[in-house]
């Protein structure tokens, strides 16, 4: 067993890298969810907005069903990705955070599952533009809610801030009407998280 | 700065490295948080006997709380710092950056 002390200055730096190997495994990095949603949302809404441009435009030929099909299996993936990730975190920690993590996570599942109860009973009943609109800005409208709470939650103003900027750019889009709503939560959206996590990579490294 | 009799003593139950490592570790958690015995094993690489070993000592002394439950059937313990073993975890992290010299202004 090795267990002579060492000297201050390695006990010191032993201290600092078992808490920052510690934290990185127990910690959730808000981050790392943005990788897997930036990208459904800007492949998805962007198939979309080429499928239904503006002015029920068809900007590049597809199958009709395809651009949704792909936005929600994208989405489901990266719901599932959380989740794997969000477990591996914290499983195994039990308390006062783990608790706010987890209600936290089912917050999600419970949201997107009411949006696929919603969706499958509305269908057959709107037009189909305006179909696509309710469906592409109702999962924006619970990501945006849910980033905002989950700012409140763990105090932090930027997952409140991206929250703000998602309610603005959906509003903005669902005004604008349809293909233009998909155009802004694709690049505006999708593309600000990439860009965001791109950010927080750059400034880490 | 004082001469070697003014230097803190370092206290004995943490400055054991294998300790230290448990300590340390546990400092991670956020307050009011406990770790399941097999993450922490898992997180510092010892073995079972190893660390059970250790964490006798440190909660002999007061600093981590051993807690022994069931989740459903199967019994899972848990530990984690107490109020008492955080402090001594504070107060000798301060007393290396004395004796390094590099500690805060002041007596």
């Amino acid at each position: 067993m090795t267990d002579e002390p060492l000297s201050p200055e390695a006990s010191l730096a032993l201290i600092v890298e078992e808490q920052e190997a510690a934290r990185r495994r127990l910690d959730v990095d808000p981050g790392s969810f943005l990788i897997p949603w930036g990208l459904a949302w800007l492949v998805g809404y962007g198939l979309l907005f080429l499928r239904y441009g503006p002015d029920e435009r068809v900007l590049v030929s597809m199958p009709q069903w395809l651009p949704l099909v792909t936005l929600y299996a994208l989405l489901v993936a990266a719901g599932v990705v959380s989740g794997v990730i969000g477990y591996k975190a914290s499983h195994g920690v039990a308390g006062e955070s783990a608790e706010r993590g987890v209600m936290y996570g089912w917050s999600w599942a419970v949201g997107f599952a009411g949006f696929g109860v919603i969706s499958s009973r509305f269908e057959p009943h709107l037009p189909d533009a305006q179909f696509g609109l309710l469906m592409g800005s109702l999962p924006v409208l619970i990501t945006a809610i849910l980033y905002m709470s989950g700012g409140a939650v763990w105090r932090d103003r930027h997952q409140f801030g991206f929250g703000i900027w998602l309610s603005v750019i959906n509003a903005a889009g669902v005004l604008a009407g349809p293909g233009w709503h998909s155009l802004a939560v694709s690049v505006l959206g999708g593309g600000g998280m990439l860009a965001s996590a791109a950010l927080r990579h750059s400034r880490r490294s | 700065m004082s001469g070697a009799i003014g230097l803190p003593e370092l206290d004995p139950v943490i400055h054991a490295q294998a300790r230290l490592r448990v300590v340390a570790a546990l400092s991670a958690l956020a307050d009011g948080d406990r770790l399941a015995f097999p993450r922490l094993q898992g997180l510092l690489d010892m073995t079972a006997g190893n660390l059970s070993t250790h964490l006798r000592k440190l909660e002999e002394a007061g600093y981590v709380e051993v807690e022994k439950t069931h989740q459903g059937r199967t019994p899972a313990t848990f530990v984690a710092l107490t109020r008492r073993g955080r402090v001594a975890f504070e107060q000798y992290t301060e007393d290396l950056r004395a004796l390094l010299g590099t500690g805060g202004e002041g007596g």
